[in-house]
């Protein structure tokens, strides 16, 4: 029976490397070491937008599923980089677009446009010097709300 | 030989004269009843060592993870703004008794003097009780100003759980920073 107990979470484990190994293999376009920008993920976003990235309500707005849609919409790809968590993250701006490509990758590769130009240093640092403050969430709500916005 | 013989058939028949079968079963009774007991007696506690006062069995003693979680000295602490859960009645990866462990959390990264390498660690705080008021804790090493506001552990992470009161924080560790500045 102790045995038997014990097996779940070494199969558990098993399945976990798998699924890690698997997902190592996937292409990450703009993103030169996809470990570090999950690392810089944990310690720069994880926290208030969850490991599963979907969010707390009112601080740190779901990305899951969500994120990559701004890509496409009038504005949003410029909001992505003003953002107070992207602009004021303690990281240079290639580890930060790095970790923006890998973003929205990980969590919203379905919204992406399939002609997605990934984020490069010079355009993080030109964006971040214009960062949004408590603006953030009315123009998010004013991108979503555009006409022609993917829902 | 004749001796011998003699002396068990007198003991033998002196036992028989002055015992019962009734109390060779109370004798047995006794003694089981006696053994089952014995282990619940408090001499055997004190042989299985010193109190561990409430630490995790794999934070005592090994060399990867060195020092006492209920000390603020304590390496996974380095970057922590709280009372400690060890200190309360949990651990330092478990909320104590009566209270929700918050999924929202400050994040950052501590050396292990263990193995000299970075972990990232989880400070989740405990919430849903007032404040443990035990072994008050504040490094918060590599904390920026309230004007950084992600960088600032000066706010009540009890967030996304029933309840906003903050009890005490743990500290989880989620894996090792490998090739990242902290």
């Amino acid at each position: 029976m102790r045995g038997g107990r014990l097996m779940l979470p070494a199969l558990l484990v098993l399945l976990a490397s798998a699924a890690a190994a698997g997902g190592s293999n996937i292409t990450f376009i703009g993103v030169a070491q996809p470990e570090r920008a999950r690392v810089n993920w944990v310690l720069k976003c994880q926290g208030c937008h969850r490991p599963d990235g979907s969010g707390s309500p009112h601080t740190a707005p779901a990305l899951a599923g969500q994120v990559a849609r701004f890509v496409g919409l009038p504005g949003g790809r410029e909001y992505l980089g003003r953002v107070p968590g992207v602009a004021d993250a303690a990281l240079d701006n290639k580890e930060l677009a790095e970790l923006l490509n890998w973003t929205l990758q990980r969590f919203d590769r379905g919204h992406l446009p399939p002609n997605f130009r990934p984020y490069d240093a010079a355009e993080l640092a030109a964006l971040r010097r214009a960062p949004l403050r408590t603006d953030a969430s009315q123009m998010r709500r004013t991108i979503l709300q555009a006409p022609h916005a993917i829902r | 030989m004749i001796d011998l013989d003699r002396l068990f058939e007198k003991s033998t028949r002196n036992i028989a004269r002055r015992t019962s079968r009734r109390s060779l079963l109370s004798l047995t009774g006794k003694l089981i009843a006696g053994g089952l007991a014995l282990p619940l007696l408090p001499v055997e506690r004190a042989n299985a060592g010193p109190p561990t006062k409430g630490k995790n069995a794999s934070d005592t003693g090994a060399p990867i993870d060195p020092g006492d979680p209920q000390s603020c000295e304590y390496w996974r602490y380095c970057a922590i703004d709280g009372y400690l859960c060890s200190c309360c009645g949990g651990t330092t990866s478990s909320c104590p008794p009566g209270t929700e462990m918050s999924p929202i959390t400050w994040i950052g990264t501590c050396i292990n003097p263990g193995d000299g390498r970075a972990y990232i660690i989880s400070y989740n705080d405990c919430c849903g009780r007032s404040s443990c008021g035990r072994c008050r804790c504040n490094r918060n090493e590599g904390e920026r100003p309230m004007v950084r506001p992600q960088a600032n552990n000066d706010i009540n992470w009890c967030l996304g759980t029933q309840s906003a009161a903050y009890h005490c924080s743990t500290a989880i560790i989620l894996g090792t920073a490998t090739g990242s500045k902290p």
